[in-house]
């Protein structure tokens, strides 16, 4: 079935953020730090304001004032006292017109003191730093340390150990739709219209950073052009809404692409330093450290490091690990979520070590990793039961292609598998509302599609399976946070999946009350008739409608809801050795892939001709969708593998925030060959049993690509991306990143 | 603003004449901005993803790097315009089937640029690897381009060749072990 949003699309007709404009309207742009780490002495913004057209200059003095409670001197909305990165904004200025905008920001004076700047991890620290470095690091925004046994006594005890350094770069989403928003406040109607995944989240994330009640904020989501973890925080808003707040007028903010890569949260830098032991053969016990960059976040916000640090240790069977990783306050743009954060980076580090351990070995990679990898029953690394989880099955397909490719390939060309395992957001909650009118099905979202379909088209589906009717009956439709049911939102692969089962439920309960109401008592049925539900029982058949109460038909229908909270995650084993905070996993969901790669020997270049993947499904409910999913999340993570890397100049500069130089894939990079198998059996705790699909596909995306990469050239790359440089330096030899620029 | 020129051109088949257009006014805002045109997407504004894509005289121009000076008594076909012709319907309804569309930001920039390289050649119609390296400029980020491709071959009636993206997706059991 065609989505019905398809068309609407490709002919233009459909509005989004950056679309829309109310009567009055002021243009709002930023005036940005220029630099990484200063001390502002001082803001004029009288220039400014004589700008003919400007109507409002917007600083952090204005704030104590504006809103209803003081502002955190550690989380301000606006740069107070010192700037903590490149982009960040210290003033707004709003204006009749976008030119009159600003002509007005490039009249406001500010007056810095540059202060030392700290935005090379690798410069910082080359080696793993010692505990005492650490505790009077200025910059440690999050520690954390855990451990089952004694890594160092096994070492002492291995066979061999393995020990390597892995290195990250800065990559960020790119949506093609920047970030753009509209806000009107009226009295105490805090109302804004914006490009969100999560309209609700954006609520709350309001609501704290201005001090405000929820009730008292109202979000409206528009269509969103792309979001991949881009779109879930309050960025814009607050500015928009303290600006119209203090003009009276609607205020519309749009970023520009370069912005977006200065100030949107992107992923930022990290190092690992991995080891292995080996004892008769098996794989004992691993340890990972990891230093990660977070960009300037805000202190004691670390999600991050807590939730990858696990990732490290891949799914395989451990007698003891130990994981220890400091999350940095550095002088970089911020970090934040992108399509399944952080576990490409961590899964490049932890299955390119484990395949280099099992070929310095002389052993099948894969077969390695079939010796090691959990099954059902295990335990995971933190202690959790390992539940349905396609992984061995997914490596048996995986070694299959593995090899037959290997017989086909022309010399010189490599092969390589990677094992990626995602945990979703399917335990966060959703509720749904369904109405029988006499339009038809109707479901009242608060979030709009997205892109990849879920709201659009995995829930409607959802309603006329449970129903066994067509989904064209059922349609979606719209509300802002004040009128729609809440959702958590659109990430963590977790809409059709854990909404979806809400969806059904209330589904389930039109079936029933429908069944109830309808004449007589044998088995009911529904059919779809002139794009209505019809009820059939006994053979008669009429509208389901003819079923509604006249006071339902006065209310516009009657109306079903229904609630779905996820399960809870579990807990860590007892007996784990924590400080600092980790998190159990959901869903285990499994991605193996295989690449065929060619590399030029002269120039490094690295092509990718023929990919697989075999993905861990559980059940799919919405095929085109998944498809999509997976074909979209490869190609992105073939661009953290291959070209993308955001390089910053010896003065903290980003020298490339802009679609010139940030390389993301074209129309002619993809493998021209890709071959996607969704394994269903393995069922999740989504709805009829299925798992999330948005970020486990872009997992082992870049670890694939180097192990394909290691078996031609028989060169290890551990630094991301594999740019041609770093390919022809690891040819030649070289065993440490020649840097392709400072990250 | 005041004391700039007013400009006249034809935007979809119309002569419209914008009061005051400022010298550095660039054709992505006049025609979204001042005219109302908001079929054309802003994406990057440098010239790098091809969002913003329109038709001058027929041939297909990125409006963000054109200056709306510059289109005096030219004539400007946005989608809004070429929307409803068959040329464009095609491409629109070949997207929307090979599940092309997904966010949709960067779906008017592709229809505009393909229904151009298609009318471009006239007799002998561009072929599927012409077609596909004509459209390196214009960006997608959610389908990984698979998609577009089984749009492309659709719309052309053949098989995506050997060196261009092509997927297979098969649902099979044996996901548990």
């Amino acid at each position: 079935m065609i989505r019905t949003d398809a068309l609407p699309k490709a002919r233009g007709a459909l509005p989004y953020a950056p679309d829309v404009e109310l009567p009055g309207m002021l243009w709002a742009v930023y005036v940005t730090s220029p630099h990484p780490h200063a001390e502002i002495r001082r803001v004029d913004t009288a220039g400014a304001r004589e700008v003919p057209g400007v109507v409002d200059v917007l600083t952090a003095e204005d704030l104590p004032g504006l809103l209803p409670r003081e502002p955190e001197p550690t989380r301000p909305l606006l740069a107070t006292k010192v700037t903590r990165f490149v982009g960040e904004p210290v003033a707004l200025v709003a204006a009749e017109n976008l030119p009159a905008a600003r002509a007005g920001a490039s009249r406001v004076q500010v007056d810095y003191r540059v202060l030392p700047a700290f935005t090379d991890l690798e410069r910082e620290f080359p080696h793993w730093p010692t505990p005492e470095e650490m505790r009077s690091h200025p910059q440690v925004n999050a520690h954390v340390h855990a451990r089952r046994g004694d890594f160092d006594q096994v070492a002492h005890r291995a066979d061999h150990v393995h020990r390597e350094r892995y290195q990250t770069a800065m990559v960020a989403q790119v949506p093609l739709e920047p970030h753009a928003c509209l806000a009107r406040v009226q009295g105490d109607d805090w109302y804004v219209l914006t490009t969100t995944q999560a309209p609700f989240g954006i609520r709350e994330d309001l609501a704290d950073k201005l001090g405000l009640p929820q009730e008292k904020v109202r979000v409206e989501g528009t269509w969103v052009g792309g979001g991949f973890g881009g779109k879930n925080e309050a960025l814009l808003e607050p500015h928009a809404l303290l600006l119209s707040r203090r003009t009276g007028r609607p205020v519309r903010i749009a970023l520009t692409f370069q912005e977006e890569f200065l100030f949107s949260r992107t992923t930022q830098p990290a190092i690992f330093w991995m080891e292995s032991c080996l004892k008769d053969g098996k794989l004992v016990a691993r340890r990972t450290r990891l230093l990660l960059d977070t960009g300037a976040s805000l202190p004691g916000r670390d999600f991050a490091l807590g939730y990858s640090l696990g990732f490290t240790l891949g799914p395989y069977r451990l007698e003891s690990f130990e994981l220890e990783g400091y999350a940095l306050r550095t002088h970089r743009p911020p970090f934040g979520p992108h399509r399944a954060p952080l576990a490409p980076q961590c899964t490049f580090a932890s299955e390119g070590h484990l395949d280099s351990l099992a070929r310095d070995r002389g052993e099948d990679p894969v077969e390695f990793r079939l010796r090691h990898v959990w099954r059902p029953g295990d335990r995971t690394a933190l202690g959790q039961p390992v539940g349905p989880f396609a992984a061995e099955a997914g490596l048996r397909r995986a070694r299959e292609t593995a090899r037959a490719w290997k017989a086909s390939a022309p010399p010189g060309h490599g092969v390589g598998v990677a094992l990626g395992f995602w945990s979703t957001g399917t335990g966060a909650g959703g509720e749904a509302r369904l109405t029988l009118s006499p339009e038809g099905l109707v479901l009242l979202q608060g979030e709009r599609e997205i892109g990849n379909g879920s709201i659009w088209q995995g829930l409607p589906e959802v309603v006329a399976a449970t129903l066994g009717v067509p989904p064209a009956i059922v349609s979606v439709r719209y509300g802002d946070t004040a009128h729609a049911p809440f959702d958590s939102g659109v990430w963590g692969s977790r809409t059709t999946a854990a909404l979806g089962y809400a969806v059904a439920k209330a589904a389930e309960g039109l079936r029933r009350e429908l069944e109830r109401r309808a004449p007589g008592s044998g088995p009911v049925s529904f059919t779809a008739r002139d794009g209505a539900l019809t009820v059939a029982r006994e053979g008669r058949s009429y509208p389901a409608t003819d079923l509604m109460t006249p006071e339902e038909r006065a209310e516009g229908g009657l109306r079903v809801e229904a609630k779905h909270y996820g399960k809870n995650e579990g807990t860590l084993e007892e007996g784990l050795v924590l400080e600092g905070e980790m998190f159990p996993y959901s869903d285990l969901i499994a991605s193996v892939h295989v690449a065929e790669v060619s590399v030029d020997r002269e120039t490094g270049a690295v092509k990718v001709l023929r990919y697989a993947a075999f993905q861990d499904a559980g059940k799919v409910v919405n095929p085109p969708g998944y498809r999509g999913q997976v074909e979209g999340a490869i190609v992105m993570g073939l661009g953290t593998a291959l070209t993308e890397e955001g390089l910053l100049d010896p003065e903290g500069h980003l020298a490339n925030p802009g679609l010139l130089d940030y390389r993301i894939p074209t129309l002619s990079d993809p493998p021209p060959e890709l071959t996607i198998v969704a394994l269903e059996g393995s069922l999740g705790s989504g709805v009829w049993g299925s798992k999330g699909v948005g970020e486990p596909p872009i997992i082992p995306v870049p670890a694939a690509v180097a192990n394909a990469v290691a078996d031609a050239t028989g060169a290890r790359v551990t630094v991301l991306p594999l740019t041609p440089e770093r390919v022809s330096q690891a040819l030649r030899g070289g065993a440490r990143d020649p840097g392709g620029g400072r990250r | 603003m005041t004391g700039e020129p007013p400009l006249t051109l034809r935007v979809n088949g119309e002569e419209r004449t914008v009061p005051e257009v400022a010298a550095d006014t660039r054709l992505l805002d006049l025609l979204r901005w001042r005219l109302g045109l908001k079929g054309t997407k802003e994406g990057c504004r440098t010239g790098g993803c091809g969002a913003c894509t329109v038709l001058v005289n027929g041939e297909s121009v990125l409006s963000c790097l054109t200056l709306a000076r510059e289109m005096e008594r030219q004539e400007v076909t946005t989608v809004e315009g070429l929307t409803g012709t068959p040329e464009a319907e095609a491409v629109q309804q070949a997207f929307a089937e090979a599940g092309a569309v997904q966010c949709g930001y960067c779906t008017p920039g592709f229809v505009l640029a393909l229904v151009s390289l298609r009318r471009e050649h006239g007799a002998s119609p561009p072929d599927l690897p012409t077609l596909a390296n004509e459209l390196g400029g214009n960006l997608c980020r959610c389908t990984g381009y698979y998609a577009i491709v089984r749009a492309l071959a659709d719309l052309l009636g053949v098989p995506v060749t050997s060196e261009l993206p092509k997927s297979t997706f098969t649902v099979e059991p044996g996901g548990s072990p």
